[in-house]
């Protein structure tokens, strides 16, 4: 059973994901649309696949193909109600495709909510556990409150549509361009917070670090790479389709908002990432980061589209903000497949406890190398291939710019340059802590290799981040319907201007030739080097090679002397102390002299300041006015029934008034 | 003297004053600080006489000269003199944390620019970007007066906003009258020397020059 | 034919690494008034590691081995991005890389140091690894910082089109913002060549090591290969100084008499450059590592203050 649903799986991903192809590389076309049956009366339902949803369709295939190839494997050991995940795991993909299908608000909103209460039930399969349980909750509470914020954005749109279609996507957008800016704008900044609390924004990123960890390995890479997207997408289709005025850029707070959470985001992920020590949550924070990153692109691509800065350069904009969509589903899956292996075969999440699985589990050590270097931005891989395109597009759009918001551009990119660094930090740690070294414990000790399919699902990731990362004229090809859709310029008209290996940003000042890189002729010079090197390196000696213990100033070497995660970030943890506001506790325990020690405990913590400045006063003030209410009831039946005849008066009171 | 000429230099002169200026917010050390100082006001006479040398007026050359040798010179000279004879510890220690105050100077550079657009001065002829400049110089003088503890380094402070007092005088007015600039000189060296006998006497009774003891004599 | 220059520029950067680093620290020895190690000295350190046996920890895996080789690689790409002699105007060459890429590239080699680092297991490594992504996560923004401020000016990133822009007509026009552009590039070239007040490059002591904690456990040729590596990514870092700020004399074709100037100005450049490093390392001490945060800030705020000077 177990093994069909996810063979299912498989194939509708393998299916759409050939579908979306097809769509992406047919080129210019209108948009297939499929009526659904009538469930209300009051709107009709289809499906309609454009440029931007088949882009999307495509990153969601090509994360459940491997997801799928992975999860009958992982399931057979020791998971709860595998029957339940399978099923929730399909509806999770179906409903996330239909997502990014929908042509109507009511469709939308049904698959979105789908996917919410799917993933939940990911989440919290395993109830044993107190903490899933509560995980799940915060969840479920921060993702309706998401969806409330969307649905009233799509209601404001509604009710300025004169016929009875209201809710079709077109209807919208011709209703959209004839809005004032103050109601066109609110009905942005709701659909942002909605989109963003989904997305996993700061500050509305509480719950992803608790829920992601939560689901089971394949599920989590599901929800990161994927769902995150789906949430991106709503940002792009209500920015740059839905809402379009009529003529006239868009406004700029838009653009300065979206590239300011951006930012905000993508460093305090990142720094939050470094601290931790239990892989998945680690892996949740970056996925926050990588948000933020792309949420730059789309920011900048606001600022600069219609004639406010160049059309070619916001089409480089957005191209960075859907390559990086991509990619980051590519090497998060990836990495969430290897984390999970790991946690299958030994049991352990925290990495401080593992160590040294690098020659037991040789296939997933090397692979989640891979995707570390991939996503810390180091080239050849895919990730540097998107972040270059989004400096340049901060580089070439704030020269356009100018003033003040050339400087802020700048600025955005120095913050870019610390994420990145910050990132081979985290990964640096993640990669070296969990593989690297001795190993830590006995269940470290007795790991072995996962079994193949697992290995099989990452191997597809794999494929993708190094396919992506060393042939990106042909990445960039499947942009070019979505970037001609929503920015008028197919992307490959603008990067790839010199050929399908070179990536080139132009449209600059005048009479400049772009910045052209190619990262396949890198990847070609460094191998050819390192073969050179190689060489030299192997030379014919004299003496030979021998093995000996690391040296540890003499002492026998053991697992205690390694560096823990925990050490490897304690500089950072101390540089950024403003964000981390770290407290630590020491415990001795002293014998007869205060010299001769007997025990010796430390205990640290890090704080996410989102948590505690936001979240916990708000609690406090939902809890006391709570209390304050609680005060005000009687008891008594009579008081409850005339309170609910006041709000009908009331509500027929202003249903009246507003009537012309 | 060509005016693109000028205006490069004093361009050019005003990026080192600016540099000058960090360094004297980055310095750990007393003497770090008053060598930048010095080289500050050397920076500033330079400026004085290529301004001077393209538009003719000859005050300028008088006044970069008396800079020279004033804030240059002597003024240095008895801060370090002070430092020597009061045996102070060399750490200059601040209120707040360096990179606070490094990211609130620059703040106050791009406040200045801005100010500078909005109030829609332009591009001087000769003198180029010298007024934002100038005003950043100032203000990030008086930063430094408010975050530093020992009472020599606000010293160094006021020396400093006094010469972006002087670059700034030099941008909108092409320089003040001399009896205003004597006048202004003198005052900061009386200021000095009251400020060398203070941290003398307050040296000898109590062990001291932390200005945040001043606290303790509120009533 | 430019695939030949490259070439050449590439094998050049690689072999006169070695002669910079022995005349820093020549000249530091003068400084300190001793007779000093001589300038040849460090190809006799590269000739004599070669020789040796490695002796390799027993816990590294097989990953330990290629560190040293994928690390000279990196940092030799980097060395084909930077305009040594030549400087073609127009679109003639082969693109391969920009100033992000370089620095991107740097970013690698220290990655895969410090994994090698971990790989051995010990505090040693895991200090130095620790360390060193710290520092050099601290330098990426400001960096970043300037390399756009001279970018926006040449509306491009590209080192070989920025050198050919800049070099003939306006070599002698700097302006304010290159200058402080210029002076925050100074503070992190100490930080990026690891040499003090930042690191201190002479020293195996736990206390100092930054980038030498990282090279621990590697010995032999492997050393060897890291050993050249680092005197290569310190002469492309000057050269890249020298082609963001000083592109004078780069020739502009295969003409010897224009090659002849590009060599003698490249090591003017160079020497100049090497100078000041030996001196700065001659004067001060090296700082508390919590400090270098601060010291870099300084190049952070220098070079935001360039970019703000450059747009407003």
């Amino acid at each position: 059973m177990v093994w069909t649903g996810h063979l299912l799986v498989l194939a509708f991903s393998l299916v759409g994901g050939a579908g979306a192809l097809g769509v992406l590389l047919k080129g210019a076309a209108p948009p297939l649309r499929v009526a659904l049956p009538h469930l209300f009366p009051f709107a009709t339902m289809s499906l309609a696949v454009d440029g931007l949803s088949a882009f999307f369709l495509l990153v969601i295939a090509l994360v459940a193909a491997a997801a799928a190839l992975y999860g009958p494997a992982y399931l057979d050991a020791h998971a709860k109600s595998p029957v339940v995940q399978t099923v929730s795991l399909g509806l999770f993909v179906a409903c996330m495709a239909i997502v990014c299908c929908a042509a109507d608000a009511m469709t939308f909103l049904l698959a979105w909510e789908g996917m919410t209460l799917a993933s939940y039930v990911l989440v919290v399969i395993d109830m044993q556990s107190e903490e899933n349980v509560r995980a799940g909750l915060l969840y479920l509470i921060m993702a309706h409150a998401g969806t409330a914020a969307i649905l009233v954005a799509f209601l404001v749109l509604a009710s300025h549509v004169s016929h009875a279609e209201a809710f079709d996507f077109t209807a919208l957008r011709a209703a959209a361009r004839d809005l004032d800016p103050t109601t066109r704008t609110t009905v942005f900044m709701l659909a942002l917070a909605g989109f963003g609390a989904k997305a996993g924004v700061v500050p509305l990123h509480v719950w992803l670090p608790k829920a992601h960890p939560a689901a089971p390995s394949h599920a989590s890479a599901l929800m990161s790479g994927v769902m995150l997207k789906v949430a991106i997408y709503g940002i792009l289709r209500f920015g740059f389709d839905l809402l379009l005025p009529a003529e006239g850029p868009l406004p700029a707070s838009w653009g300065w908002t979206v590239l300011v959470i951006g930012t905000v985001s993508a460093v305090i992920g990142v720094l939050l990432a470094l601290q931790q020590h239990e892989l998945k949550r680690l892996l949740a924070f970056s996925s926050v980061e990588n948000v933020g990153i792309i949420l730059i692109g789309a920011g900048l691509a606001m600022l600069l589209c219609r004639g406010r800065g160049s059309q070619e350069l916001a089409t480089l904009a957005l191209a960075a903000a859907l390559l990086h969509a991509l990619n980051h589903a590519a090497f998060k899956g990836l990495l969430f497949l290897g984390a999970g292996s790991v946690i299958h075969r030994t049991g352990i999440r925290n990495i401080d406890d593992l160590g040294g699985l690098a020659r037991r589990m040789p296939w997933t050590a090397w692979l989640f190398l891979l995707g570390s270097v991939a996503i810390a931005a180091l080239p050849p891989l895919n990730g540097f291939a998107s972040e270059w395109m989004t400096f340049q597009a901060l580089l070439l759009g704030g020269a356009r710019l100018g003033g003040a918001s050339g400087l802020l551009a700048g600025l955005a990119a120095s913050m870019l340059a610390l994420t990145g660094g910050l990132a081979a930090a985290c990964f640096a740690k993640a990669f070296g802590v969990t593989f690297l070294g001795r190993t830590r414990s006995l269940q470290a000790e007795r790991a072995t290799e996962s079994p193949a399919p697992m290995i099989a699902g990452m191997v597809l990731l794999g494929a993708a981040c190094v396919g992506l990362g060393l042939a990106p004229g042909w990445a960039l090809r499947l942009l070019d319907a979505p970037t001609a859709e929503l920015s008028g310029i197919a992307a490959s008209a603008v990067v790839t201007s010199q050929g399908p290996l070179v990536l080139s940003a132009g449209g600059g000042a005048e009479g400049l030739h772009a910045t052209s890189i190619s990262l396949t002729a890198v990847a070609a010079v460094f191998a050819l080097l390192a073969a050179v090197a190689w060489v030299i390196r192997g030379w014919p000696r004299r003496a030979p090679s021998r093995l000996a213990p690391t040296w540890t100033c003499g002492m026998t070497p053991t697992s205690r002397f390694d560096y823990t995660g925990t050490a490897f970030a304690k500089p950072l943890r101390l540089i950024f102390a403003a964000v981390y506001r770290p407290s630590r506790e020491i415990v001795k325990d002293v014998g007869s002299s205060p010299y001769v020690l007997r025990m010796l405990g430390y205990s640290g913590e890090v704080v996410d300041l989102a948590e505690t400045v936001v979240y916990a006063r708000f609690k406090r003030w939902v809890t006391v006015s709570a209390h304050a209410i609680r005060a005000h009831s009687t008891g008594r039946i009579h008081g409850y029934i005339g309170f609910v005849l006041a709000t009908l008066v009331l509500a027929l009171l202003l249903f009246a008034g507003a009537r012309p | 003297m060509s005016v693109e000429l000028a205006t490069r230099l004093i361009d050019i002169l005003g990026a080192l004053l600016l540099f000058t200026m960090l360094l004297i917010l980055a310095a750990g050390q007393m003497y770090r600080a008053i060598y930048a100082v010095a080289t500050q006001a050397v920076f500033l006479g330079v400026a004085g006489a290529v301004l001077g040398a393209a538009t003719g007026n000859v005050d300028l050359w008088t006044i970069a000269a008396i800079t020279i040798v004033v804030k240059a010179g002597l003024l240095p000279w008895l801060l370090i003199r002070v430092v020597r004879r009061v045996g102070i510890s060399r750490e200059i220690e601040p209120v707040i944390p360096t990179t606070i105050t490094l990211a609130m100077a620059a703040a106050i550079v791009v406040l200045a620019f801005w100010l500078n657009a909005s109030l829609g001065a332009v591009r001087q002829a000769i003198t180029g970007n010298a007024l934002p400049v100038g005003v950043a110089l100032t203000l990030i003088g008086v930063l430094v007066m408010a975050t530093r503890r020992k009472a020599l380094v606000q010293m160094v402070g006021l020396f400093a906003s006094e010469n972006g007092i002087f670059f700034t005088a030099m941008a909108v007015s092409q320089g003040m009258p001399l009896i205003i600039e004597i006048g202004v000189i003198l005052d900061v060296v009386l200021g000095a020397l009251v400020m060398g006998i203070l941290v003398l006497r307050v040296r000898s009774s109590v062990d001291d020059t932390d200005i945040a003891d001043l606290e303790n004599l509120k009533g | 034919m430019r695939i030949a220059q490259i070439a050449l520029q590439t094998l050049l950067v690689l072999l006169l690494g070695p002669l910079v680093t022995g005349f820093i620290q020549k000249l530091k020895a003068r400084l300190q008034c001793r007779a000093g190690a001589s300038l040849w000295q460090p190809y006799r350190d590269l000739a004599k590691l070669l020789r040796k046996g490695t002796v390799q920890s027993d816990t590294a895996s097989p990953f330990f081995r290629a560190v040293p080789v994928l690390v000279l690689a990196a940092i030799a790409t980097a060395a084909t991005l930077v305009p040594v002699l030549w400087a073609p105007a127009g679109s003639a060459h082969p693109r391969l890389g920009d100033a992000i890429l370089l620095l991107a590239l740097f970013a690698l080699a220290r990655f895969l140091l410090a994994i090698g680092a971990l790989d051995a297991g010990g505090a040693f490594g895991g200090m130095g690894a620790s360390r060193e992504m710290t520092v050099g996560l601290l330098v990426e923004p400001a960096l970043m910082m300037a390399v756009f401020s001279v970018g926006v000016a040449g509306g491009t990133t590209d080192l070989v089109d920025l050198a050919a822009r800049r070099g003939a007509v306006e070599a002698l026009a700097w302006q304010a913002p290159d200058l402080l552009a210029f002076f925050a590039v100074l503070i992190l070239t100490i930080a990026e060549t690891g040499r003090i007040p930042v690191d201190n490059p002479d020293t195996h002591l736990e206390l100092t090591m930054l980038h030498e904690g990282m090279l621990l456990e590697h010995s032999g040729p492997g050393l060897a290969c890291i050993a050249l590596a680092t005197h290569t990514k310190q002469l492309v870092i000057l050269a890249l100084v020298a082609a963001l700020f000083f592109p004078l004399g780069l020739s502009p074709d295969a003409a010897p008499g224009h090659v002849a100037l590009a060599l003698a100005a490249f090591g003017a450049k160079v020497l100049a450059l090497a100078v000041f490093l030996a001196v700065v390392e001659s004067s001060y001490a090296k700082l508390r590592f919590f400090r270098v945060p601060q010291f870099l800030g300084l190049g952070l705020v220098c070079a935001f203050l360039a970019l703000a000077l450059r747009v407003l």
